[in-house]
């Protein structure tokens, strides 16, 4: 018999939103392939459905539910059992110009991609969802455009820094129950999120962009492997900090 | 759609340009402020005020402002 790796997620339940596409799915897929059981979270039901045909009834299950209303957060608490960790994957984009962002699509953006967050994460907290002592570990999708000034971005970016800052509040709170947090912050990645926004570019202004990644863009899975390895064991020492995962695009100059 | 108010609209996403140089026969890419930020501009000046969404492939396609409010038009 060989010893469990450190890397393994076996006997981990992980609780996983977004988990209808792109980053989010390929989380829960990962998490079965590494040894764990998912719960996959999101608003539609036939995609759920069909991750958990997909994985097998005894490593995965979904709950339907509406991160952006306090009803669906409850949902949530009232069906999960005790779990060993959690992915916020739920967020939306949208390009906007400084000049003609509104209201009304900064609270929609807000509110998946931070309130939500927050939300769902203070509930966790309050009802001991998440084990204590135990190594636990949250991480949390932001992107490496928080970390930058990409024309247009400010409603992500807005969210996705003040997700990124308050991971680090988080982080502090419940590290005292050995309860980890992290945050993965990639570049683009070729998911329906990224094509819609590259609908919205020419493809001259795509290329361009393609160029400057050393590696090339990025996959969901190699997202999810990042995502694997902060659930994990293996990462048992590492809190209050961003993993970015560009490609080489931001440190690597020519 | 009025062409007068969306030339004018068209115009004001632009910083430098005298807005003289923008008509209707005008080829807007050629313009030298053109650039993909005002791209965005152009596609969230025509979702606010027309209610209406256009892509990077509208904008590739067309080649004069007549022909972009065309398009628009059609949708």
């Amino acid at each position: 018999m060989t010893e469990k790796t450190p890397f393994s997620l076996q006997g981990k339940k992980i609780l996983v939103t977004g988990a209808s596409s792109g980053i989010g799915l390929n989380i829960c897929k990962s998490v079965v392939a590494s040894g764990g059981e998912v719960i996959g979270v999101a608003r539609r039901t036939d995609r759920l459905s069909a991750m958990v045909k997909e994985l097998g009834e005894t490593r995965a299950s979904f709950i339907n539910a509406d991160l952006s209303v306090d009803t669906g957060i409850e949902k949530i608490i009232a069906e999960i059992p005790e779990i060993n960790g959690l992915v916020y994957a739920a967020g939306i984009t949208k390009l906007s110009p400084l000049k003609f962002i509104k209201r009304q699509v900064l609270e929609e953006v807000m509110n998946v991609n931070y309130f939500s967050m927050v939300l769902l994460l203070a509930q966790i907290t309050r009802h001991k969802k998440l084990k204590r002592n135990a190594d636990s570990s949250i991480v949390l999708i932001s992107s490496v455009a928080q970390q930058i000034g990409t024309k247009s971005s400010l409603l992500y970016t807005g969210s996705k820094g003040a997700m990124s800052a308050a991971s680090r509040v988080i982080a502090n709170e419940l590290s005292s129950q050995k309860i980890r947090v992290n945050t993965i912050e990639p570049g683009m990645v070729q998911t329906a999120m990224a094509s819609e926004m590259e609908d919205m570019l020419s493809s001259e202004a795509v290329e361009k962009d393609r160029k400057q990644y050393p590696l090339g863009y990025g996959t969901p899975e190699d997202v999810a492997n990042a995502a694997i390895f902060l659930l994990s064991d293996a990462s048992k020492w590492m809190t209050g900090q961003s993993l970015t995962l560009d490609g080489g695009r931001y440190k690597l100059l020519d | 759609m009025d062409k007068n108010q969306f030339l004018q609209s068209f115009a004001e996403q632009f910083d430098e340009t005298d807005p003289s140089a923008i008509t209707m026969d005008a080829r807007f890419k050629e313009i030298d402020e053109w650039s993909s930020m005002v791209a965005l501009m152009i596609i969230a000046m025509v979702d606010e005020n027309y209610n209406k969404k256009i892509t990077g492939a509208d904008l590739r396609e067309a080649n004069t402002i007549e022909q972009l409010f065309e398009r628009i038009n059609a949708k």
